[in-house]
């Protein structure tokens, strides 16, 4: 097995996209300044030689018919940029180097008609300068010094390469952030999707490949939805049949005398009711009619469910917590907090139900038990229906294995979800997180 | 003089569960005639005095709803009635206003069951007179600064917030609504607010008035729902006025 190699390859698809974008501009940019640093040292180089061709013998020339006195006066006004003379012999130094000094020389040459004995130095690399000496007719000596340069970059122009370089990066995070702003709320929509298709479909809106893309996950939930639809409602239709002949039968047992087999008889079929009940139930949590929601005071809504627990003598307590109101469909709600109740009856005998509001002003109601809890590894798969963890426990406690997953779904229903957590020294958490709540500034319950 | 004898109705398409629905409730000292469908019912209604109906909701033709509600519209509008429905109908709908049932039971129930819902209805429909039964005709019931909706079972501030009443305070607010400005004894609040679950239910009345003061947001020293009535019992001092379905 090779190993990939590891690049520091970003892993979000903007990163990436910012990165390929941000070089690829940046390299073209230098291209093009590279360019034109080029070119301008190509025309700078043409104008000195040209220049040089026609000033340097018109100089040479003057310099010849004055006194050396007059020399000296003169000698300031015939300074050019790249070049001036000076009436000595040139310094000491190698012969030159490049070829553009020696194209200077061959020019100079050229145009003083090869009248003089032409004697090039080159003085100093860097900076290049050389000097380039001859002897007037009265013998004085002359020397060019020769110092090539650049037109002089002009003071600002580094500041608007930056801020050219900004404005790029700019339009480049702002393209990026275009292209996959519409695919991240394409994601986030999907993950919100509910399958059954209870919820508003994706908006099929924002740049065309993302609306095709949101066109066929509504499509494909739509089928996903029919889909689960029919199972359910199959599911619904067997268990709706079922309780007549159910009831028939539960009626013909209690009239016949009582015997030891009697007994037995009646908890089987209390067990097959529970579980057409249940399978009735789950069939149309997917489903549920909810009708118009109601703002409901949440503490006052959990101290009459708790109440109701209360007066059949179960032993269910109301532990202090929050204040909120919420827009919510009670009937759902409620089913929803019976459902985790009664597992907490089944499994630990006793249940404590509480209110928490977070920072946010996100609700969560928790039924809280002493009970054995859930080991981790089965913490999703008990929502799953007919899962039971320990049989024979549920099913003397009459459950069906499908209290929770009613409770799962329903909760998604009401936009919400359903968490299960194992408490610190023992017992299950179940927490029904719902929606933003309108919070009552706060207060906690005394 | 004889002992009357309770006399129900029961109005099952099934005819099997009729009968053994019949048997069980001759062996326990009623009087039962059976009816197939809402021909037959109507057939026995115009010929003898009933106590109580039985009713499946599910039946092929007129279902149990509707005959019910036609039966609250029509002149047997007196007679209790107890619902036989499966558990996908909604239960609070067949005991609210729109349907008018007294209670129902959920299939599949057993005989014992039904029976204690029969005798619990009928004697709640003794110890009401009918012209004192305010609450069953409107959905919305305004006393103080609160609403009462019968239907959801939820009490409404100002602010249209619910708050949600167990059963136990539902039915003793009911209790207490029907007969307001009148002093309850705790044996007669007892009786009137036990409900679906009287084996099970024996909470003391004063825990249940006091949690009920408590959600009205009455105090012990300012009592301005549930007076108390040393010696004698509680009184609903407010007046009470019934809104229309949509007020």
């Amino acid at each position: 097995m090779t190993a990939q190699p590891h690049w520091p390859w970003p892993r979000t698809l903007g990163a990436r996209l910012l990165l390929i974008l941000a070089a690829g501009m940046l390299l073209a940019h230098g291209l093009s300044f590279a360019l034109l640093f080029y070119e301008r040292a190509m025309a700078t180089r043409s104008m000195m030689l040209s220049n040089m061709e026609d000033d340097v013998p018109l100089s040479v020339a003057l310099l010849e018919h004055l006194t050396p006195g007059e020399r000296i006066q003169w000698l300031p006004r015939l300074e050019r940029r790249t070049y001036r003379y000076l009436l000595r012999p040139a310094q000491p130094g190698t012969a030159l180097a490049s070829d553009r000094a020696r194209q200077v020389v061959a020019l100079v040459d050229d145009a003083l008609a090869h009248r003089y004995a032409l004697r090039p130095r080159a003085v100093s690399a860097v900076p290049e300068r050389y000097e380039v000496e001859l002897t007037l007719s009265d013998g004085q000596p002359l020397t060019i010094e020769v110092t090539p340069s650049l037109l002089p970059i002009a003071q600002w122009l580094p500041w608007v390469l930056a801020a050219q370089v900004v404005v790029l990066l700019a339009c480049v995070w702002l393209a990026v952030r275009l292209a996959t702003r519409p695919l991240v709320r394409l994601a986030e929509a999907a993950d919100r999707l509910d399958v059954a298709g209870q919820d508003a479909a994706i908006a099929e809106q924002g740049p065309r490949e993302v609306a095709t893309a949101a066109r066929a996950l509504n499509a494909l939930q739509a089928r996903v939805a029919a889909h689960v639809g029919e199972r359910m409602q199959i599911l619904a239709a067997i268990s709706h049949d079922l309780q007549t002949p159910i009831t028939r039968l539960r009626l013909r047992i209690e009239s016949l005398e009582e015997t030891p087999a009697h007994a037995r008889l009646l908890d089987d079929v209390t067990q097959l009711g529970h579980l057409v009940r249940e399978g009735i139930d789950y069939a149309r949590s997917a489903n549920v009619a909810l009708g118009t929601p109601v703002q409901l005071d949440l503490p006052a809504f959990l101290d009459s469910v708790v109440g109701d627990y209360q007066d059949i003598g179960k032993p269910v307590e109301r532990v202090p917590g929050d204040r909120a109101t919420l827009q919510t469909h009670p009937p759902v709600l409620r089913r929803i907090v019976q459902n985790l109740i009664d597992n907490a009856l089944a499994y630990a005998g006793s249940a404590e139900v509480g209110l928490t509001v977070d920072a946010q002003g996100r609700a969560t109601i928790e039924v809280l038990d002493r009970g054995p809890g859930i080991p981790e590894a089965s913490m999703a798969a008990v929502l799953q229906p007919f899962h039971r963890l320990e049989p024979s426990r549920g099913r003397a406690s009459g459950g069906t294995g499908l209290g929770l997953a009613i409770a799962e779904q329903l909760s998604r229903t009401l936009g919400g979800r359903l968490r299960l957590s194992n408490r610190a020294g023992g017992g299950l958490c179940a927490g029904v997180e719902l929606g933003a709540a309108a919070g009552d500034e706060g207060g906690k319950r005394a | 003089m004889t002992p009357h004898t309770d006399h129900i109705l029961v109005v099952d398409d099934d005819a099997d569960i009729r009968q053994l629905l019949g048997d069980y409730l001759r062996r326990n000292g009623l009087r039962v005639t059976q009816a197939a469908d809402g021909r037959d019912m109507r057939a026995v209604l115009e010929t003898s005095d009933v106590d109580l109906i039985v009713l499946d909701v599910m039946m092929p033709g007129e279902d149990g709803l509707s005959l019910c509600r036609n039966l609250r519209a029509g002149k047997h509008r007196a007679i209790p009635v107890v619902m036989l429905t499966a558990r996908d109908e909604e239960t609070d709908r067949i005991v609210g206003l729109e349907m008018g049932a007294d209670d129902y039971v959920v299939k599949p129930f057993s005989s014992r069951e039904l029976l204690a819902r029969i005798t619990a209805v009928l004697r709640r429909a003794r110890m009401l007179p009918p012209n004192l039964q305010v609450s069953e005709a409107a959905r919305l019931i305004r006393f103080g600064q609160w609403r009462l909706d019968t239907s959801a079972r939820h009490l409404l501030d100002e602010a249209g917030t619910a708050y949600p009443l167990s059963g136990g305070e539902f039915r003793l607010l009911r209790v207490f609504i029907d007969h307001p400005q009148r002093v309850l004894s705790r044996d007669q609040l007892l009786n009137l607010t036990r409900g679906r679950d009287a084996e099970l239910f024996d909470r003391s009345i004063d825990l249940l008035v006091s949690r009920l003061r408590q959600r009205l947001g009455d105090d012990a020293r300012e009592q301005t729902f549930i007076k108390t009535v040393r010696s004698e019992g509680y009184v609903f001092s407010q007046p009470v006025v019934l809104l229309g379905e949509d007020a």
